[in-house]
């Protein structure tokens, strides 16, 4: 019997008994030995080029693939607040120990070293203008509104996440960094709301605290 | 060569395959295209990089000169992956070649990009991580990935929805930082083989790092407009 009929009768084999798999691969491996010899043979010889040698009796290998339960995670790049009340959320960056948040104060940015949206660990952080000399109220003076309960979204895309506030704070500025839910990547997931609050200091050009919404996810990103 | 060492990052433009040895009790020599790659790769370690040119390849999985599995493949150019010889779902079943590709991805300072692959002979399963399923009914073949902050995990291989039998574990994993890491379940519980191959990329960073303050209130404009914050908390 010639090889390619061999082939073509393993492969109908193949079809009809998936059973038979064992006796196949004894089959193919014998054929790989056979074959073997003018392989290494003709190795020395050849540079190599794109044209394998020797394989005509192997089987392409199985792909890996996603398993159907791979998780969402996804940047945000729309905040919508209670009210359907919705921003821009931008990527923002931390320069000099400052986040630099979007200059236009009707969009928010998002710390580009917390979490994606849906990620199983750490803080989503989304930070604000609540106003500015220059541009005059921002969005974020919508969180003075925010009570727990509220529902928020995030969006990116067909994407999306709700979160459920669990707790509204007013915080010291030089207390943030170190704040256990705030800035934090690690502990369950959460998005975390950060804006400006307290007293006004004209000579020190801002607020002395912080407002830090915490919401819990709502099941995973879709 | 092997185990947790971190490879060196992505190369620009090198084709690279990575060989993960998930087969119990053998010592592989591997050959792509008939020419040898590695020798004597051990259950569970992982051999490479082992550059190859794009296209149609062939992989060489033997032992004592007598060929265990032989497959082909097809790697784009720049592309890289992992080819794993492991035991099938069935521990009655065959041996075969499971060829997992990937891109660069870029990953936060302190975080880590986890990606898990079950390739034992056990059934579709949940992968618990501290105590809570993160990777959900996967089966032999498949993966997935999630970034993660870097620390150590307890992780343990349970039937999907089920607590026990336990398959694997629990055993501490510790994620590199600013890496893919890359996670193999191996072996066969019935043959008390069980066993993960974990291959570590250091990976793009990206994203900075994490602010000292937040100033977002330079106007002074919203004091006394709308309801105040202490009114708020009170309701």
């Amino acid at each position: 019997m010639t090889r390619s009929a061999w082939q073509s009768r393993i492969r109908r084999t193949q079809r009809r008994r998936p059973g038979l798999r064992h006796s196949v691969v004894g089959a193919l491996c014998l054929l790989t030995l056979l074959s073997g010899c003018t392989a290494h043979a003709s190795s020395d010889t050849s540079s190599g080029g794109d044209a394998p040698r020797g394989q005509s009796s192997a089987a392409p290998a199985r792909l890996g693939r996603p398993a159907a339960s791979q998780r969402v995670e996804f940047i945000p790049e729309r905040l919508i607040l209670p009210g359907h009340a919705g921003a821009a959320v931008l990527p923002a960056g931390t320069v000099d120990g400052v986040l630099r948040v979007p200059e236009n104060v009707q969009h928010v940015g998002w710390w580009d070293g917390s979490a994606r949206a849906g990620e199983p660990f750490g803080a989503t952080v989304i930070a604000g203008h609540i106003d500015s000399a220059t541009e005059g109220i921002g969005f974020f003076v919508r969180l003075r509104k925010i009570k727990v309960g509220d529902t928020i979204t995030l969006r990116a895309d067909s994407h999306w996440l709700k979160y459920r506030v669990t707790s509204v704070r007013k915080i010291p500025k030089k207390a943030l960094a170190t704040d256990n839910q705030a800035l934090k990547q690690k502990g369950p997931h959460r998005l975390v709301l950060i804006t400006c609050t307290g007293n006004f200091h004209r000579d020190r050009g801002g607020y002395d605290s912080n407002l830090v919404v915490v919401g819990r996810p709502l099941g995973l990103a879709h | 060569m092997a185990g947790l060492t971190v490879s060196p990052s992505y190369a620009a433009n090198d084709t690279e395959i990575y060989v993960v040895q998930g087969l119990p009790g053998k010592d592989l020599d591997v050959a792509v295209d008939g020419e040898s790659v590695a020798d004597g790769v051990k259950t569970a370690k992982v051999a490479g990089p082992i550059k190859v040119k794009p296209g149609k390849r062939k992989v060489t999985f033997s032992e004592n000169g007598t060929t265990v599995l032989e497959n082909t493949f097809s790697i784009k150019e720049g592309s890289k992956a992992d080819v794993v010889a492991h035991l099938p779902a069935s521990s009655s079943g065959d041996p075969l070649v499971t060829v997992y590709k990937y891109d660069d991805v870029k990953v936060p300072n302190g975080k880590a990009l986890l990606v898990v692959s079950h390739v034992a002979a056990v059934p579709p399963a949940d992968i618990r991580v501290n105590d809570q399923v993160l990777f959900a009914n996967i089966a032999n073949g498949e993966s997935l990935q999630l970034m993660v902050p870097v620390a150590t995990y307890k992780v343990s291989i349970v039937p999907t929805g089920e607590n026990k039998p336990v398959f694997f574990g629990p055993v501490s994993l510790t994620v590199k930082g600013k890496a893919i890491n890359r996670v193999y379940a191996v072996g066969d519980p019935e043959k008390k083989t069980m066993n993960v191959a974990v291959h570590v990329l250091a990976a793009t960073t990206t994203g900075s790092g994490k602010p000292s303050e937040v100033n977002t209130g330079t106007g002074g404009q919203a004091v006394g407009k709308g309801p105040s914050l202490e009114v708020n908390l009170a309701r």
